[in-house]
Parts: structure tokens; sequence; C-alpha cells
């Protein structure tokens, strides 16, 4: 790493790393804005060509908060969310002694769940998600957002108390 | 409980005390059951290679591009500054003298802007700006030329050797190599040389070889000889015949045991020089030999 900080990002083991390290987290982070996996394939390569199109300008350390700012700007005002559709892992193998009402009941449980996320603020569940799905510490994700971590903090917890409100209905 | 709660617990950050506290709250058992549904959610596939080699190749798309837009751009300077260059000059030769030369056996007729005449004699050059013309008639002139002015303003003819001044004549200007000649036809004429200012009526010629200056006379109304395709000498020394003769016919002339200080007095043809061989020879009683464009001229008793 030492030997890094006097590299560039035009260096291409350089800009492999920062790829490698950061492609995926953009892509979701794009997909959890807009719900489109066309918007945030093209958002990853978007980041990434301007970052290799300034790799002169940009130091190793900024990189990332580049690429999300390119990412970000990309959308800005531009297109409308959809509906963002996410998966779950494969629970079958762990539940297969659970009785079949409960795993009705956790199906059910998941349907309220994805649609109360889909009933977020794109911020809101953005943040959540990042910090649910790709482990984001408030602090990276306050850097992606460009925030302070107590907005951050904030938009979490409003995240949680209306999840917890759609899904018991109050 | 302190600001954010539900986003602290998620960070495992509560205190226990805060901790047990939400624990007892009716709502902690959805919270905890969206904790755990949420831990199993999944971002949709993202195919890492694909991604990198879309960049990949846009980025060696990039390069190629680079490589050929940057030449294309230094072309593009080198484009401005030529043209820039090209412009500047075009408006700089525009302000500049207009100009007409003759080479070797060359004769050229020249029309000014304000229907005067010249005639260039061969390897001469005459220049003149159009645009300042109709403030002042002023030509330059090397070599030989005739000039049939127009009435009207002063007319000054610049040479090296010196300057000619008229109001509307004819007249003939030669100037060579320590060698100038003015021969007025008709009117008057003002020769300055060295500052000393002559009044040459027509008629008068006036020339001067090495710094002397002499007198003569000439054919009132006529025209020099070369405008009749003739080169005229009346004791003028032989060198300057010599280099008048290699002027009108593009050749060059070499000597053997001849004095060309000795004055000449005739004329030759300027456009037959085999005659115009034998008008110099005969008189000086010289041989000549014709190689090419080359001629020896050689004394008749000349030691071999």
């Amino acid at each position: 790493m030492k030997a890094e900080e006097h590299l560039n990002v035009c260096e291409e083991q350089v800009y492999k790393r920062v790829f490698n390290e950061t492609s995926k987290t953009i892509f979701n982070y794009i997909y959890y804005k807009f719900g489109n996996e066309e918007k945030a394939n093209d958002a990853v390569q978007e980041a990434f060509v301007k970052l290799w199109e300034n790799c002169s300008k940009v130091v190793p350390e900024k990189a990332k908060s580049y690429l999300y700012t390119v990412a970000n700007n990309l959308y800005l005002n531009v297109i409308k969310a959809e509906k963002v559709r996410l998966k779950y892992a494969d629970s079958t193998l762990k539940t297969t002694n659970e009785t079949p009402e409960f795993i009705m009941e956790e199906n059910q449980f998941k349907e309220k769940l994805d649609y109360a996320l889909n009933s977020l603020p794109e911020n809101q569940r953005t943040t959540f998600l990042l910090n649910r799905i790709d482990g984001k510490k408030y602090a990276e994700i306050a850097e992606m957002e460009s925030v302070s971590v107590k907005a951050i903090e904030k938009r979490m917890h409003l995240a949680l108390k209306s999840l917890r409100e759609q899904i018991d209905g109050i | 409980m302190q600001n954010n709660y539900l986003a602290k617990w998620l960070n495992d950050e509560l205190t226990d005390a805060e901790l047990a506290e939400f624990k007892k709250s009716e709502a902690y058992e959805t919270y905890q059951k969206i904790k755990e549904s949420a831990s199993q959610l999944e971002s949709p596939e993202f195919d890492v290679d694909k991604a990198w080699e879309s960049i990949e190749q846009y980025k060696t798309k990039e390069e190629t591009k680079v490589f050929i837009l940057s030449p294309f751009k230094k072309f593009l300077r080198v484009a401005a500054v030529i043209a820039v260059l090209l412009a500047g000059s075009f408006f700089y030769l525009n302000t500049l003298n207009e100009s007409f030369t003759t080479d070797y056996a060359e004769n050229k007729s020249i029309t000014l802007p304000d229907a005067s005449e010249v005639i260039l004699n061969a390897e001469s050059e005459l220049a003149f700006s159009e645009k300042k013309w109709d403030k002042n008639r002023n030509v330059n002139l090397k070599g030989e030329a005739y000039f049939k002015v127009a009435k009207g303003k002063k007319f000054t003819v610049k040479t090296t050797q010196g300057l000619v001044t008229v109001l509307g004549t004819q007249f003939n200007v030669e100037t060579r190599k320590n060698y100038f000649e003015v021969t007025c036809f008709e009117g008057l004429v003002s020769v300055t040389i060295n500052g000393k200012e002559t009044k040459l009526p027509a008629g008068n010629s006036i020339l001067t070889i090495d710094g002397n200056t002499t007198m003569m006379k000439a054919t009132v109304n006529g025209v020099p000889s070369w405008l009749s395709k003739e080169s005229s000498f009346k004791s003028i020394p032989l060198h300057y015949v010599m280099d008048e003769l290699e002027r009108q016919y593009n050749i060059e002339v070499v000597t053997e045991g001849i004095d060309t200080a000795q004055l000449f007095t005739g004329t030759f043809s300027n456009d037959n020089l085999e005659l115009a061989l034998k008008s110099i020879s005969v008189p000086l009683q010289i041989k000549f030999n014709l190689d090419g464009d080359k001629v020896l001229f050689y004394a008749e008793k000349a030691p071999k």
C-alpha cells in the first residue's frame, strides 16, 4: 500500500484495485436509489470511464468518493425511482424443520418488508440497504452521500421506524 | 433513549440499560424481525467481469482516439500559425510594393496606375506602391528601363545610384554596376546623383561610370535603341558592352588578352547573336569563339 501512494489512478494496478473494491458498491448504490439494473450498470461504466479520463487528477485516496459523486450526479433529477426488487437468500435449507405456518408467515413478512422498503424515501432506503446488505459503515455511507454521519444515523433511524410502522400497520 | 437509537441499535451501540429498555417496548419484536429478514436480503447480480471488460474496451478505444487526436491537434496548431502568418504576410505584402522583374534576354512592358508606360530591359527590376500611387509617383528601379510618363504630379525614379525626377516626359534610365545612365527623349528630366542635381533637357544623356559623370547628346523624340532590339554604345568601356551582351543573350562572356577598359562605340543586335558578336569583334579587330552559351573573345595576335 505504501508503494502505491506515489502512484496515481492511471496506473493499471491502482485502477484495477479501485475497480474491484468499488464497482459492486456503486452498482448497488445506484440500484437501491432507482431500482433499475441497467441504469446501475451504466453508472458503474460512466463513473469508471470518467475516473480513467481524469486519472491524473484524482489521487487514489479520493478515487472512491470521486466515483460516488460521478455516479450520483449522473441521474440527478433525471430518472424516477422504480420498484427495487431484492431477493432473499435461499433460507429453505435452514428452515426445513420449521412448520409450514411459520414459513408462510415468514414469507408474508418478507413481502411486507419488500413493500415497506419501496415506500421509503430514496435516501432512507439507500442508506438502510447499503448498511444491511453491503455492510457499509455509517461513516462510509455518509461519505458516499456527502452528508454527516449524524444525518445517516437519522436516516437509518427513520428508515427503521417507517418500516416497522408499515409492517405493523400503524 | 438517545437520539436515533434505532440506528445505534443496528450498530450495536446501545448501552445495556438502553438495550434492555428497548427490548421491553412492543415494537421491538418487529424491529428484530426486520433486522433478521433484512440480513437475508440480496442485491441483484452484478457481473464484475463484464463491467470491467466494457471499461477496458472503452479505455483502449480512448487510447487509440488519443493517438489520432493529438497529432491532429498539433496539426491544427500548426495550421493556425500558418493561417495567421499567411494572413499577416498577405496584408503586409499588400501594403508593400508591386514589383516586376525581367530575366536575362527578357523585356517586359508595364503600365503604371496612371497609364504611364515602363519598358523593362533584360535583368531589371521595377517596384512601386500601388496604394500610395495617388500621393506620390515613386518607382524603384534596378537595371534599365524606358519611361513614358503621363503628365501629372512629380514622377520619381529611385535607383541606388541616383534619383530621376520628372513631371511628364519620355526617358531611359540604366543603372548597372558602377554605371548609371539617364537619357531624356522628351521634356525635362531632373537627375540627382550623389546629392547633385542636373537638369537634363530633351536630347541629352547623362552617364556616370565609376563616379565620372559625362554629358552626351541623344536623339530628340527618339527611343532608346534597345526598344528596337539593338544595344547602342558611345565611348563606353568594353566590359559594360560585354555585360550588356551577357544580359541580352543570357550567355557567358569570357575575354582573353583584350583590354576591356578600351572604349567602344557601336551597336549590336539584340536578336541575332552571330551578328552581334561580329558587330563587337570586327571594329575592335578581335576574334570570338562561340561554344554553346559561352563566348570567348580573344586578341587576333594573342600568343597561344
